[in-house]
C-alpha cells in the first residue's frame, strides 16, 4: 500500500515540456515563413495576421514554460518535505526503539509490523519460523506497553499528528 | 509492479544490518535533468545525426531540421537564463581553467565530486557544441538565402512537376563573382563545423562514459528517465 506516486506529476511535466518544445520549433518556422512573405511580396493586411499568430504561439512558449518551471518548483519541493518528514519519522521510532530497550531483531520486527507486513511475510524476510516472529512481536507490544498491531502503531501516527 | 514484500526486501538489502531504522536514502542523489533539458537534448542529438549522415544537403528536410535545431537552440538558452537553477548558464559558467583542472584530476584519478549541474570539462562541451551548433545554423540559413524549408520543400515539388524556373532562379543567385567566392567560403565552414560537431558528440560520449566510470554512477540515466534505481524501498 503506497500513497499516490508523483508519477502522474512527472508525466504531466514531461507532456508540459514536449509541447512547449514543438510550439518552440512551430513559431520559429512560423516566423520565418511569415518573414519572407513580407520580404518578397511586402506589408500586406495578412501581416496583421501573422504577426498576431506568431505572437499567439510565442506567449504559448513563454506560458509553457513558466507553467514547467512552477510545476517542477512544486515537484521538488514536495520530494525535499517529503525527504525531511521520513528521516524525521525514522528518528523518533529509532529513539523510541531505544527507550523501550528493543533489541536488534525485535528492532527489524517491530519496523515490519509498522510497514504493514504479516508475521508470515516478517518471517520469510528474516527467514525465521513464524512462531518465532509471534514471540518477538509480543516482546515488542509488551515493552511498548500496548494491546496489539493497531495500538503499536498508532503510537507513531499520534507523534505526526501531533 | 512490484509488491509491498519486494520492495521491502530490496529495502533490507539495502540497509545495514544490526537492526537501524533510517531509510536507506545514503547521499542524496542530484536530480535528474528536466524534462526540456532532456527533450530538447535528445532531438538536437537526433537532428544532428541525421543532418551530418543521411539527410541531403540543402533538401527541405535538412533545412527543416537545420530550423528546429536553432529553435531549439533558442529555446534552451531562454531555459537557461528562465529555467530552474541547474539548467541555468549561472549553473555552469564557462570556466576553461576549472575544466583543464578537472580533466587533469581524472586523469590522474582524483577522487571527483559531485556537481549539481555540469561538471567545469562537460561546461566547455556544452558551449563548444552550443556554439558548433549555432555557427552551422547561421551559415545554413546564409547558404539558403534563408529560405523556409516550406519554400524549398514547394521549389523541390516545382521542379518535380516539370517547372525548372525554380531552378534557374536559385543557380543564378549563387556560384557567380565574388558572391559566389564567399558563398563557397560559407559552405566550407558549414561543413567544417558539421564535421566538428560529430567529433565534439563523440567526445561527449566518451567524456559522459570516463565521469560516470569516475562517479560511480550512470551519468546518462538522468538525461533518460526519472526512475532513481540506488535507492532503497521507496525508489
Amino acid at each position: 500500500m503506497r500513497l499516490p506516486t508523483p508519477d502522474a506529476e512527472r508525466r504531466h511535466t514531461a507532456v508540459l515540456a514536449a509541447v512547449v518544445l514543438l510550439q518552440a520549433v512551430a513559431v520559429l518556422f512560423f516566423v520565418g515563413d511569415a518573414a519572407s512573405d513580407i520580404l518578397h511580396d511586402g506589408l500586406g493586411p495578412e501581416t496583421l495576421f501573422e504577426g498576431f499568430i506568431a505572437f499567439a504561439l510565442s506567449s504559448g512558449v513563454a506560458a509553457g514554460g513558466w507553467q514547467l518551471r512552477r510545476a517542477l518548483e512544486t515537484q521538488r519541493a514536495q520530494a525535499r518535505a517529503l525527504e525531511v518528514a521520513r528521516g524525521a519519522l525514522a528518528e523518533v521510532i529509532e529513539a523510541q526503539f531505544s527507550r523501550w530497550g528493543l533489541t536488534p531483531a525485535e528492532r527489524d520486527v517491530a519496523l515490519f509490523a509498522l510497514k504493514g507486513l504479516d508475521v508470515a511475510e516478517i518471517a520469510e524476510l528474516r527467514s525465521a519460523a513464524a512462531g518465532t516472529v509471534r514471540a518477538q512481536m509480543a516482546r515488542v507490544y509488551a515493552k511498548s506497553g500496548v494491546s496489539g498491531r493497531a495500538q503499536f502503531a498508532a503510537l507513531f501516527v499520534e507523534d505526526l499528528l501531533g | 509492479m512490484p509488491g509491498p514484500l519486494d520492495r521491502m526486501k530490496a529495502g533490507l538489502a539495502a540497509r545495514p544490518a544490526g537492526g537501524s531504522v533510517s531509510p536507506a536514502t545514503g547521499l542524496a542523489l542530484p536530480p535528474v535533468w528536466d524534462p526540456l533539458i532532456r527533450l530538447t537534448h535528445w532531438s538536437v542529438a537526433v537532428a544532428v545525426l541525421a543532418n551530418g549522415l543521411f539527410t541531403k544537403a540543402g533538401g527541405a528536410l535538412h533545412v527543416g531540421l537545420g530550423w528546429a535545431v536553432l529553435a531549439l537552440l533558442v529555446l534552451r538558452f531562454g531555459w537557461g537564463l528562465l529555467g530552474p537553477i541547474e539548467a541555468r548558464f549561472s549553473a555552469f559558467p564557462p570556466a576553461p581553467r576549472a575544466a583543464l583542472a578537472h580533466l587533469h584530476g581524472l586523469a590522474r584519478r582524483h577522487p571527483v565530486r559531485e556537481h549539481p549541474s555540469h561538471n567545469p570539462a562537460g561546461a566547455m562541451m556544452v558551449y563548444a557544441l552550443w556554439g558548433g551548433l549555432l555557427v552551422i545554423c547561421l551559415t545554413g540559413l546564409w547558404l539558403t538565402d534563408a529560405r523556409s524549408p516550406m519554400q524549398i520543400a514547394a521549389d523541390q515539388a516545382a521542379v518535380l512537376s516539370g517547372d525548372w524556373s525554380a531552378l534557374a532562379q536559385t543557380a543564378a543567385a549563387g556560384e557567380t563573382g565574388a558572391s559566389g567566392e564567399i558563398k563557397k567560403a560559407v559552405k566550407t565552414v558549414h561543413e567544417l563545423m558539421a564535421n566538428l560537431i560529430l567529433i565534439f558528440a563523440a567526445e561527449h560520449v566518451a567524456g559522459v562514459a570516463v565521469e560516470s566510470r569516475a562517479l560511480g554512477r550512470n551519468l546518462v540515466r538522468p538525461m533518460l528517465w526519472q526512475r532513481r534505481t540506488k535507492r532503497g524501498p521507496e525508489a
